[in-house]
């Protein structure tokens, strides 16, 4: 059989896309099983102790509410980026869209960076307990994959400045940038309250 | 084999925990950490043959979208 018989093949996902979802779900895998470490840490721990652990400060969930909704903010423009992109065509609107994502995701990124700050101040680090290890450990890998993703945001602003940007690099982008907005509410409510 | 052999399903935290809370935390993690990538792979696997019935359908020639595109 000649290549020639061969029936023509059809892309259903284009592969950049295909790829960035298969590394999110290893992503999804990697979060999985930090939260599942946490939770068993912390219902072991439940049994006649405290939590957090007595001279621990509690991790400061009103103010990382405001965090959240940067980063929640930060997926809705980026959402709003693709389907401006998809009705008009690339034009200004959606090169703003993305650098608005980008700076509201380094808004998340700085404003987690001083509430490190301020916990490291009141004594909570990664060797004073399991507690401040965990925390650390989770909500670090999390700020990690974010500064990743805002540096590929700045590199799709750039992109899209120069009107060099396809839209399939747009999705593949979204696809991860996504799962880093989404993954986080997860954290704060298995890891603040 | 665990019937035939309690102490073995005893030293399991799933099977036997004095703090039932923990044994819980055991219990559902472990079935989520062997459900979620079962249920990613099935779940994309789906998405992705709608996705091809519907680029299958036959649609009208202005209406017909790029396929390498999302």
């Amino acid at each position: 059989m000649n290549a020639s018989s061969l029936p023509a093949r059809r892309k259903v996902l284009p592969d950049g896309v295909l790829g960035m979802v298969v590394f999110v779900f290893t992503e999804i895998m990697l979060f999985a099983g930090l939260i599942t470490a946490h939770t068993i840490v912390r219902t072991g721990a439940a049994a006649g102790a405290m939590w957090p652990p007595y001279g621990q400060p509690p991790l400061p969930w009103q103010e990382t509410a405001l965090n959240t909704s940067a980063l929640l903010a930060s997926g809705i423009a980026l959402l709003m980026a693709q389907l401006e992109w998809k009705s008009r065509g690339r034009d200004r609107m959606v090169s703003m869209l993305v650098a608005g994502a980008a700076v509201l995701g380094a808004l998340f990124v700085v404003m987690q960076g001083r509430e490190w700050t301020a916990l490291i101040a009141e004594g909570l680090t990664m060797t004073s307990s399991t507690y401040g290890a965990l925390f650390y450990l989770i909500v670090g890998v999390h700020g990690l994959h974010a500064v990743a993703a805002i540096l590929a945001l700045s590199w799709g602003w750039y992109r899209t400045h120069k009107e060099k940007l396809s839209r399939n690099q747009l999705a593949s982008m979204a696809v991860f940038w996504y799962f880093v907005v989404l993954v986080w509410p997860i954290i704060y409510w298995r890891v603040y309250f | 084999m665990f019937a035939v052999l309690p102490e073995t399903a005893f030293a399991c935290p799933v099977c036997f925990d004095a703090n039932e809370e923990n044994r819980m935390a055991f219990l559902a993690t472990t079935g989520l950490l062997t459900l979620l990538p079962l249920g990613l792979v099935a779940g994309v696997g789906i998405w992705i043959r709608k996705r091809a019935r519907a680029l299958d359908e036959p649609q009208a020639p202005d209406d017909r979208g790029t396929p390498d595109s999302v």
